[in-house]
């Protein structure tokens, strides 16, 4: 397997409020549309961006992690089956099910429902929300953003690490 | 790759331990997440065969605590290490910011530790990254077999980068927080000199990376963090220096990672300083020491000759934490790993009552919000309106 992305290489995700306010606000139109629990806005390499709607259980970080896995995953089957990418995944529970979608480039939609909605509804919105959330992260594209830490980052990051060490 | 959410105030890294198969990575793991502070861990997951074989990753999420104002948070990685899994230890790899090697120190290990190394660099290359700039560290576990190989060999075999070395025994949990800790300075270090200062890093989310890079200073209608004051470029510190400075001996200076780590004990090897026969009886670090001495199960449990000595028990940790870790209260030496089963907690989902009312899910149609109906409700009226003008012409025309 090739990574032939230059940007999944170099770029860092860098995101601001104003990012995640227009993110949350697509999430939320979405949620309220489709009646699903939870919507999870995952980077593909585990990260939670940002989460709408209901809690999903204790750990929302091993979740992250475990479904850019999977999505990993599936994306290596995808090349052997001749495929560039299985962009939608969806696993159905007995009362829980989730469906995982891809956004643009490097993001992932995981959307958590049960009996008060179908996957029919959660797809058919989830499809529309995944691309207004790709021109989100388009229009995100073309701006400058610079990733200013405090420039004490290193001497707190030595006491931080003495503290828990 | 390095997350960093000025929303949330939060930075996350990804660490993956590497190495061999039986090297100790998931080992490594399991202590870090039997003895870090219970605030600072996430849940132990592991995707992993019956045999107890990491089959995909092993996954635990560290809190750092807040460094700069900024949440940081490492995702803890480790890999299958056997050969015809590394389709998978490749996908585990995508993103990664720093990687833990774990080496085999006994003598038939070093070939495997040598084809590891080798598949480490050929994965990294696949994303467009290097040993040679990637910050990592290696860990030559098993430092208690009688056939370990000197440090010097070691070294020479598998160091060819200058990274820093560390002695452990991963099964007593002697060498893992130093491990850890020197990775974690190194990433840190690293972030901070990519992005830190109110200096730009590689600017950009997508595209932008192609843009030519302009100052902080110089954006006007860029947008600022969340956490920047309102009138500057660079940030102020969200601790005041002088509130800081009597915390530290010694103030932070450009590697500022690296001189309190001194302090505390922490004393990286290189082939190029140490001795060979000095570190062979002193595996632990005094701060490390700190940590782990009261969790230690007995330093002076006398072992059988040429045996690795058993992984520490749950009833020798504080009782608070041994209390809280689940499954590692069960007292067998792989108890630490909590199956991704065990890790669900039904009684901590929140749905309202209002939520469990409906029956089953209407239509799609039936679905839509106000306006979708409405939009639906002009259609059929605009349809029926144009069948009837239809209807009228072809009933004129006949």
């Amino acid at each position: 397997m090739r990574i032939h992305d230059q940007k999944l290489r170099s770029d860092r995700m860098v995101f601001y409020e104003k990012d995640i306010d227009r993110l949350n606000g697509e999430l939320d139109a979405f949620l309220e549309l489709s009646k699903a629990r939870c919507a999870l806005l995952i980077d593909r390499d585990g990260h939670q961006v940002t989460r709408r709607g209901e809690a999903v259980g204790s750990s929302v970080e091993s979740i992250s992690a475990l479904i850019a896995g999977s999505f990993a995953a599936t994306k290596e089957m995808a090349r052997l089956l001749g495929e560039s990418e299985f962009t939608v995944m969806f696993h159905q529970g007995k009362r829980d099910s989730i469906q995982l979608q891809l956004v643009g480039e490097r993001t992932l939609l995981a959307v958590l429902f049960d009996e008060r909605t179908n996957l029919g509804l959660v797809r058919f919105y989830a499809a529309e929300a995944c691309q207004r959330l790709a021109d989100v992260f388009e229009s995100m594209s073309h701006e400058d953003r610079g990733a200013a830490l405090s420039s004490d980052f290193s001497a707190d990051a030595a006491a931080a690490l003495d503290q828990l060490f | 790759m390095v997350q960093i959410n000025f929303a949330q105030k939060q930075i996350n890294a990804k660490i993956v331990y590497y190495g061999p198969g039986m090297s100790g990575k998931t080992t490594n793991l399991e202590v870090v997440h039997q003895r870090a502070p219970s605030n600072n861990r996430g849940e132990l997951t592991s995707i992993s065969t019956d045999g107890d074989r990491t089959l995909f990753f092993d996954y635990m999420p560290l809190d750092l605590g807040t460094i700069a104002g900024m949440k940081t948070c490492f995702q803890m990685y480790t890999v299958p290490g056997q050969v015809y899994y590394n389709s998978t230890r490749k996908l585990v790899l995508q993103g990664v910011d720093g990687v833990i090697f774990v080496a085999d120190s006994s003598a038939k290990g070093m070939e495997q530790n040598l084809a590891s190394l080798r598949n480490l660099e050929e994965n990294l290359n696949e994303y467009g990254k290097s040993l040679a700039t990637l910050p990592h560290v290696i860990q030559f576990n098993k430092r208690d077999l009688p056939d370990a190989l000197p440090l010097g060999e070691l070294e020479a075999q598998l160091n060819h980068n200058g990274a820093q070395t560390f002695e452990a025994c991963a099964a007593t949990g002697e060498g893992v927080f130093p491990t850890l800790k020197g990775l974690a300075a190194a990433v840190l270090k690293h972030i901070q000199n990519d992005c830190g200062g109110g200096g730009l890093g590689r600017t950009g989310f997508h595209a932008a990376a192609a843009r030519p890079g302009s100052g902080v200073a110089s954006s006007g209608p860029q947008p600022r963090p969340a956490s920047m004051p309102a009138g500057g470029a660079v940030p102020a510190p969200t601790r005041a220096p002088a509130v800081q400075q009597p915390s530290r001996p010694q103030p932070a200076s450009a590697q500022g990672a690296a001189a309190p780590l001194k302090q505390t004990g922490f004393t990286p090897r290189t082939a190029a300083v140490e001795p060979v026969a000095s570190s062979a009886g002193q595996l632990m670090e005094p701060a490390s020491a700190a940590l782990e001495a009261p969790q230690k199960p007995k330093a002076a449990r006398p072992r059988p000759a040429g045996a690795r000595a058993p992984a520490p028990q749950a009833a020798a940790q504080p009782a608070p934490q041994a209390a809280s870790q689940g499954a590692a209260a069960n007292g067998a030496p792989q108890a630490g790993r909590a199956k991704s089963a065990q890790a669900a907690q039904p009684g901590r989902r929140t749905r309202s009552a209002q939520a469990k009312a409906p029956g089953p899910a209407p239509a799609p149609a039936l679905k839509m919000a106000g306006p979708s109906k409405a939009k639906t409700a002009a259609f059929v009226l605009t349809a029926a309106a144009v069948g009837a003008v239809l209807a009228k012409v072809v009933l004129d025309f006949i």
